[in-house]
């Protein structure tokens, strides 16, 4: 399989000889993969990737963000509509949030939430046809860190693959700068992120280091952890 | 229930017919529908105030065209040259998905086809036009109206105005030299030559490999490309295809020889009509 | 942000260059220039749709095409139409309906063959947003001359001769097949014939330059 891992491939491209698992004959396609007839193409450019036993995807470098259930976001709330909170999280659409999908809230007990305000939500329904929708609550009805946040930081835009970088347990760039100084830090997979340090200083240059991190080895991301720690404390 | 069929899944009601190679109107693949022209004159039927018009019906497809004739100073760069602006309207009573107002982004794209079409064929010498050289020069505007849109407008917009040109004829103006005066003399008319006829045969694909030669308005939705080609007869003067599915070079090679066809038909249509005031085109097949 | 440059030379074909990513707030960007002519593209989607262009079942692909000076005229349109039609067939609208992918063209410079230079400035910006696409596209513009001679355009020796007619032909990589056709002036069909098969040859060129820009733009975030 070697011939396949990491190969750059663009829209249209034919993939061929696909790993079957061993046991269902089957081959999983992630994103970027389709299939026409018997064949399978790539349909986004990017990096093949492979795991085992048989799952390919396409690694792809983009901006927008196309919403997949499940994943947490942070969308910002432009409008209160009756019931339901309006939430743009960065897609074609913008998503409802209701005010029943808070921890601890009911009818009596209405969240506070102000047009403008950000929220740190979970995709519950996404679906190319139908409007996206955001709940503040994990299925035991608890909050587990997401909701309204307005405590002060730093929210911005990055690319979907830095996101996806951060989130990956074999980058260092978050044990590094934790390591240096202690911050709060949310991570929307529509690529957006927001950031807090113990003072405003502290708040930008870690922003600074995020956005920085982008086309940086682990190495690099280490010693530029190290530099921005000695130039916050004034050595340099 | 073929009507419910057809309003329902309109995609599948064609795929039924055209696996038996015919069309839900009668028509065979390659077939044009009937043709109906008028040419007018001036004491002919279609508009007799303009310098030259046409009416054409391409099945339900209805577009009229006028010619008139204005005089206007030429171009610094270009002292001998007239002007031949043609101008294409898609008017809110041709369908109902054209609103009234500005000119429809379509309707700016066939307009600038159709002059691409002028200016590719070069069939009318626009030195002709010349009145005096530097001072006087005849502007044509030809206005195409379409009046009931039932697809393939351009063949019929290319057919309407080749037509109306062929007809056209302008009084003679004479400009004196030394007091700068005009004098029209309405009586001696002089015939607009043409260097060549350009005709246009549109084919629509449907399902990526079928080809529909003009297609109907349904037909046109329902398909994923179009071709247009113009010819002259030996040359081809203007060849479109803008996106849609991909065409195999055997596939453009038949669209190029059935406008090829097309024109020899429709140069006959206009030499009959140019005798007779209304004339059919109906196919042999055809029995109507 | 990150710029990436890359240029090509290629026997048949003038200099190609491209920088992709060139614009920060796009989705994508690409300027390329081919020859003298360069066209500055950006694209955004799928994003939120006019409610009079939605369509239900596909995303509605817009394009712009801003003149050099000047308000957009008839032959912008006429442009517009051709790119917006190409590439409705070619990004993979079912999988994003009731959106739009917009595309935005901007010409810097045009010494020829601007339509196919939009149209692979297009494609390039498609590439660097990673929209969804069935297949690259790739247009390249011949040159008919009086005496039947097809050069490609940019030339990089104009010839003396007076064009008497030109063809912008559209590719996809897939099967080379052609996506679409323009032309000006007369030509005949064997000059058709023969101008598809030179810019057949020609786009391979450009499909190859597309592969050598993302490969130089993706290695980078491996």
């Amino acid at each position: 399989m070697a011939a396949h891992m990491d190969r750059i491939v663009l829209p249209g491209d034919k993939i061929s000889d696909l790993k079957e698992s061993e046991t269902s004959k089957k081959v999983v396609l992630g994103p970027g993969l389709r299939t026409e007839t018997e064949d399978v193409y790539a349909c986004k450019p990017g990096v093949l990737k492979f795991k085992e036993p048989n799952v390919y995807w396409i690694d792809t470098h983009q901006k927008r963000y196309v919403p997949v259930k499940g994943e947490h976001v942070i969308g910002i709330v432009t409008q209160k509509a009756g019931d339901i909170f309006r939430v743009d999280i960065g897609g074609s659409d913008q998503a409802s949030l209701s005010y029943l999908s808070f921890e601890g809230s009911t009818k009596r007990n209405r969240p506070d939430v102000k047009v403008g305000d950000i929220v740190y939500s979970r995709l519950l329904v996404a679906n190319k046809d139908m409007e996206p929708e955001v709940v503040c609550i994990d299925s035991h009805g608890r909050s587990s860190g997401m909701g309204v946040i307005r405590s002060g930081g730093f929210l911005f835009k990055t690319s979907l693959n830095l996101v996806r970088k951060m989130c990956n347990p074999q980058c260092v760039l978050m044990k590094s700068l934790g390591n240096k100084f202690p911050f709060e830090v949310m991570v929307g997979m529509n690529g957006r992120i927001w950031v807090k340090g113990r003072t405003n200083k502290e708040t930008v240059a870690l922003a600074n280091a995020v956005c920085a991190a982008e086309h940086m080895t682990n190495p690099q991301i280490k010693a530029m952890c190290h530099r921005l720690a000695d130039a916050l404390a004034g050595f340099e | 229930m073929a009507d419910e069929v057809r309003t329902a899944q309109p995609k599948e009601f064609y795929r039924k017919y055209l696996e038996q190679g015919v069309r839900p109107d009668n028509r065979e693949l390659g077939e044009f529908r009937p043709t109906v022209l008028d040419i007018g004159s001036k004491n002919g039927s279609c508009i007799s105030t303009a310098e030259g018009s046409a009416l054409i019906r391409l099945g339900n497809t209805i577009v009229i065209c006028g010619i008139k004739g204005e005089l206007a100073e030429p171009k610094t760069e270009t002292p001998t040259e007239g002007y031949l602006v043609p101008n294409v309207e898609l008017s809110a009573v041709c369908s109902p998905q054209f609103r009234p107002g500005p000119p429809s982004e379509q309707a700016q794209v066939l307009s600038q086809f159709v002059a691409n079409v002028l200016k590719n064929s070069q069939c009318v010498e626009l030195e002709d036009l010349c009145i005096a050289p530097g001072k006087m020069v005849w502007v044509l505007y030809a206005d195409l109206i379409c009046l009931d849109y039932d697809g393939n407008v351009a063949d019929a917009c290319v057919l309407a105005l080749t037509a109306a040109l062929s007809n056209t004829s302008l009084p003679v103006v004479r400009v004196d030299e030394e007091t700068g005066k005009t004098e029209t003399d309405f009586k001696e008319e002089k015939k607009i030559q043409l260097t060549c006829t350009p005709i246009s045969a549109t084919s629509a694909i449907f399902e990526d490999n079928v080809l529909l030669v003009d297609p109907t308005r349904q037909e046109e939705e329902l398909s994923t490309g179009l071709v247009t080609v113009v010819t002259d007869g030996k040359n081809i003067c203007s060849l479109e295809k803008p996106g849609g599915s991909p065409l195999k070079d055997q596939q453009m090679r038949l669209c190029i020889e059935r406008a090829f066809q097309r024109h020899t038909e429709a140069c006959n249509l206009i030499t009959q009509s140019q005798g007779s005031t209304l004339s059919t085109l109906t196919s042999p097949l055809v029995d109507r | 942000m990150e710029v990436m440059e890359t240029s090509t030379n290629s026997p048949c074909l003038a200099a190609l260059t491209c920088v992709l990513g060139d614009l920060s707030q796009a989705d994508g960007s690409a300027s390329f220039t081919h020859g003298n002519t360069s066209v500055l593209a950006a694209t955004y989607g799928p994003c939120e749709v006019r409610m009079s262009k939605e369509i239900l079942d596909q995303a509605t692909v817009e394009v712009v095409c801003k003149p050099r000076v000047g308000l957009p005229n008839c032959a912008d349109k006429y442009r517009e139409r051709h790119i917006r039609d190409l590439f409705q067939a070619t990004i993979l609208v079912n999988l994003h309906p009731r959106s739009s992918v917009m595309i935005v063209l901007q010409e810097r410079q045009d010494d020829g063959g601007l339509l196919a230079t939009s149209i692979n400035a297009a494609c390039l910006a498609l590439l660097d947003a990673g929209v969804s696409m069935k297949f690259l596209v790739a247009a390249v513009t011949a040159l008919i001359d009086k005496d039947g001679n097809i050069n490609l355009v940019p030339e990089e020796k104009p010839s003396d001769v007076e064009a008497s007619a030109s063809l912008t032909i559209v590719f996809n990589e897939k099967d080379l097949q052609v996506m679409g056709v323009t032309s000006s002036g007369k030509f005949s069909q064997e000059q058709y014939d023969r101008s598809v098969s030179l810019c057949r040859k020609a786009t391979e060129h450009v499909f190859k330059f597309y592969r050598e820009s993302m490969e130089r733009k993706l290695s980078k975030s491996v």
